[in-house]
């Protein structure tokens, strides 16, 4: 018997007024895949991460995620579903610590409501969690950083943040939007490397939107490419680069950059 | 919970064996004064928690306190009910109203939401002006001294214990300072924990709050639930400490000082909202004491117009030069003691989005 | 019929005054997105200022507002220069408490100089009226619908014709952008303040008018105006004219017909409750538009 695949989109489609973000997105992610999501700027990428996390409602089309109608769940239920994200300009609280940041990440795991939490009732749950928070930092090895100010950090550390924080979710699926945009290339290498073995030791299914090739060449399994909103083709990263619609995209970018 | 060290345990000791003895060391008409400073605390204390915590700005404060207020009159002096009674059930009420204003927030956002809670605090002045049964109209009404078991809070009745002589005013100021003390508590926990995080996360990115499951709609009604039911417990207190009030007192100006309390004291902290109240409700008495202004009723520049002056600039010197507040001035302090080299970092805690 | 006739004029007039303060207010939000608060102190201060003029200097009445305007003008403009220009790229939360905080400062001062009483204004038009088929037409009414008339268009003339409106037009789309192609913005920003001096000057003088007066209360009204921007959209200069003259007929309005289970002085509040109900419907108001969702 196959297994349901974890993502499942068809037909799906985006506008904002008279412009088209994405249109008739179709792919199936299989469980604990590595798919890579490419193409020129303005290709709808992260439009597409956006919808896949309800931060938009796609305007038709349809989402199975884990076996459920996707298009049905209300947004704060995801996180409890088994998604994560990160985002491509950083999703992280400013003026929270480190740790806290990622605490949050555990938001859905926890249950002390408002009234328990004033009560200094929600301590022991509280501990536990904290535990949790602290060996994602450690698994990044930025727990030297737990009491800092998230704002207080270089951009590469915040990105770390971030990472953890998704891990502290104990998602099933995580999209990574733009991870190692904006490094340095060393950092890149190792941003590079964390999410080899995130994916690796973590059993996850992994959904990566990047604008690097290279990193999308090392570590995806499969890739679709948008161009205009469109997805052009979808293959292993090997098939991909050899096809000469996505040539014409990267090399249309190019000409029109020059 | 951030972690104590001994220094701030024994700062914290000071100032709670400080606020005990108060009474004991101030004249009558001082110990009135921080007596509205402790209760003012409480409301200021509620706003901080939306407001600060969770970044929803609320003109409405007023609009609480005076349920509140009505509440503990109906009960306390109409049903000749108990203060054990009347005031859980001013903050409940108050909670009520909270859970009816709060939904609003989940559909305008920012300054919206302060013209909306403005609009609340119009249309509660006139629901108190013209409820004459509730209210007294616009004469007003008086409000019921705090009877609690064998203690008796009206003006002229006194607590002797041994040597030690409480009088009524003295008694108002305790009963608040326990309260305060509570709602400081609830605060505290709840800024350290899985809610208070959750308000934080609303406040900088709510759509990253989202994601990571947080109900952002439900996290802005508690916090205005909060918020109300201090505003409500502490607004009882201040209707019955005062004794009478009329419906125009519950205005747009209470609503200001409460904002200005808390942006002055330091948003989003532990120790703002009663550093700000002690600067805004105790700014009148302070600026009586100045040589130089005539007396009340002699005509000139009157002690009310000369604190909204003063507390009006305040909070454009604040947000200007020190949006942390009296707790990020003593933080700066601290730092420039120790001598550190490394310039603090200016982080307000403010609402980022609001209308952008 | 008289009777209706009567308030619609009575509300037509107000409602000018109101689209005077609405349009002060407009002007300096869509191109800083700060909701002036202190526009209320400052139609108080340009009353009183012409009053000051008029009555205790003795200038002509002209020339009382033309100073009065003027002082306004480089008063508002000052202010964001001095102090508003520090706290640029705060939210807009922190720079309205700004305003709050120097709007009761100024209003108290007001009355430290002036006293609580309520002065005379010095206007030519006092309580002078004529008729027309049984309405009473005021003199410093009618001079309210003209001089709003002439102000608003005034206004769009500028914003339509000038180079500082279409600059601040573009601030108001994409202040970045505008910045990068040098446009100078914190003078832009600095403009709009002082138009908002000049229209919160004709707003006051107006609402001192007969029967009003200058008396310190006399900015609660662009409270009351709140609810006209509100229902026009807080970007939009052509609803906050249309908001403010629905709101001066609905006030006017209520208060000739309101029933009596209503409570007294209901007409302050209805212009509230109508705007409540509207921004739960359409929470950007009528005529404006939701900011573009940034992640």
């Amino acid at each position: 018997m196959t297994r349901e695949p974890a993502i499942s989109v068809r037909d799906l489609t985006l506008r904002f007024g008279a412009v088209t973000a994405f249109e008739g997105v179709s792919c199936d992610v299989a469980r604990g895949e590595l798919f890579a999501v490419i193409g020129p700027n303005g290709a709808g990428k992260s439009s597409l991460f956006n919808a896949l996390s309800r931060v938009y409602q796609p305007d038709s089309g349809t989402v199975r995620f884990l076996g459920e109608d996707f298009l049905k769940l209300r947004p704060q239920q995801l996180a409890g579903k088994g998604l994560a994200r990160s985002f491509q300009n950083l999703g992280l609280f400013p003026t929270l610590t480190v740790l806290e940041n990622v605490l949050i990440g555990r938001h859905h795991l926890m249950r002390a409501g408002m009234l328990r939490c004033g009560l200094g009732l929600g301590r022991a749950e509280e501990q536990g969690h904290r535990h949790a928070a602290l060996e994602a930092l450690e698994y990044l090895s930025i727990a030297d950083l737990a009491g800092t100010e998230v704002q207080l950090l270089p951009y590469g550390h915040q990105k770390r943040v971030e990472l953890a924080r998704c891990l502290a979710m104990e998602p099933a699926v995580m999209l990574l939007d733009e991870p190692v945009a904006g490094m340095s290339s060393s950092e890149r290498a190792d941003m590079t490397e964390l999410v080899r073995r995130i994916h690796r030791e973590r059993e996850l299914t992994l959904l990566l939107v990047e604008h690097d090739m290279g990193m999308v060449m090392s570590v995806a399994e499969r890739v679709m490419v948008l161009d205009f909103g469109v997805p052009i083709v979808t293959g292993t990263p090997s098939e991909v680069q050899a096809d000469p619609r996505v040539i014409r995209a990267y090399l249309g970018e190019e000409l029109q950059a020059a | 919970m951030r972690a104590f060290d001994s220094r701030r345990l024994a700062l914290l000791a000071g100032l709670v064996t400080l606020a005990v003895v108060l009474p004991f060391m101030l004249s009558g008409s001082t110990l009135t004064t921080a007596t509205f400073v402790v209760i003012g605390a409480i409301a200021a204390t509620g706003l901080n928690v939306l407001t600060g915590y969770c970044g929803q700005i609320s003109l409405g404060h007023a609009f609480f306190l005076a349920v509140g207020a009505y509440t503990g009159a109906k009960l306390g002096q109409d049903k000749d009910l108990s203060a054990l009674i009347w005031i859980p059930a001013a903050g409940l009420i108050a909670a009520v109203f909270g859970a009816i204003v709060g939904p609003m927030a989940l559909r305008v956002k920012g300054l919206y939401l302060a013209i909306i809670t403005l609009g609340v605090v119009f249309i509660g002045q006139h629901v108190w002006a013209n409820a004459d049964g509730l209210t007294g109209g616009p004469q007003g009404r008086t409000f019921p001294a705090v009877q609690l078991g064998g203690f008796d809070f009206s003006p002229g009745k006194q607590l002797v214990v041994g040597s030690v002589t409480i009088d009524s005013t003295g008694l108002y100021y305790y009963l608040a300072l326990l309260l305060l003390a509570g709602a400081t508590l609830f605060a505290y926990s709840l800024r350290g924990s899985r809610g208070g995080r959750a308000m934080i996360a609303v406040r900088e990115r709510e759509a990253a709050a989202l994601v990571m499951g947080v109900d952002v709609g439900r996290t802005k009604v508690a916090a205005f639930v909060i918020s109300a039911a201090l505003a409500g417990v502490s607004g009882a207190l201040y209707g019955s400490f005062l004794s009478f009030a009329q419906p125009e007192q519950w205005s747009l100006l209470l609503s200001i000082q409460y904002i200005a309390a808390i942006i002055i004291g330091g948003l989003g902290t532990t120790a703002g909202p009663l550093l700000g109240s002690i600067v805004i409700f105790a700014l009148p008495s302070l600026l009586k004491s100045l040589p130089f202004l005539p007396e009340e009723g002699t005509g000139g520049v009157s002690v009310g117009t000369l604190s909204t002056i003063v507390y009006g600039l305040l909070i454009v010197a604040f947000l200007v030069a020190e949006p942390r507040g009296l707790v990020g001035l003593g933080a700066r302090a601290r730092t420039l003691v120790k001598n550190r080299t490394r310039t603090s970092p200016v982080s307000p805690h403010l609402p980022e989005e609001a209308l952008t | 019929m008289t009777e209706f006739l009567q308030l619609a004029f009575q509300g037509f007039s107000l409602g000018c005054t109101y689209a005077l303060i609405g349009l002060g207010f407009v002007v300096i939000f869509r191109a800083s997105n700060v909701l002036n608060f202190a526009q209320g102190a400052m139609l108080l201060v340009g009353a009183y200022l012409i009053s000051w003029l008029a009555v205790d200097v003795g200038v002509p009445f002209l020339v009382a507002v033309l100073v009065a305007a003027s002082l306004l003008t480089l008063g508002g403009a000052g202010f964001q220069a001095v102090v508003l220009r520090r706290v640029t790229g705060q939210p807009p939360f922190v720079i309205a408490m700004i305003t709050i905080g120097a709007g009761i400062a100024l209003v108290a001062g007001v009355e430290a100089i002036w006293g609580p009483e309520q002065r005379l204004l010095g206007d030519p038009w006092g309580s002078s009226s004529f008729q027309v088929g049984g309405v009473t037409i005021g003199w410093v009414k009618l001079w309210g619908i003209v001089v709003t008339a002439v102000a608003v268009a005034g206004y769009f003339a500028f914003d339509r014709y000038t180079r500082s409106g279409l600059a601040i037009r573009a601030i108001a789309g994409d202040e970045e952008a505008t910045l990068s192609v040098g446009v100078p913005v914190r003078r832009m920003h600095a403009i709009t303040w002082g138009l908002a001096g000049a229209l919160a000057t004709l707003g006051g003088l107006f609402l001192a008018g007969f029967p009003g007066a200058p008396q310190p209360t006399l900015g609660d009204a662009a409270l009351r105006a709140f609810p006209a921007i509100v229902l026009g959209g807080l970007t939009s200069p052509v609803g906050a004219v249309i908001g403010g003259v629905v709101i001066g007929i609905v006030e006017v309005m209520t208060s000739g017909y309101a029933p009596d289970w209503t409570g007294a002085n209901f007409y302050a509040v209805a212009p509230y409750i109508v705007m409540i109900a509207v921004l739960l419907v359409r929470p950007y108001g009528l005529l404006g538009r939701a900011p573009a969702e940034r992640l």
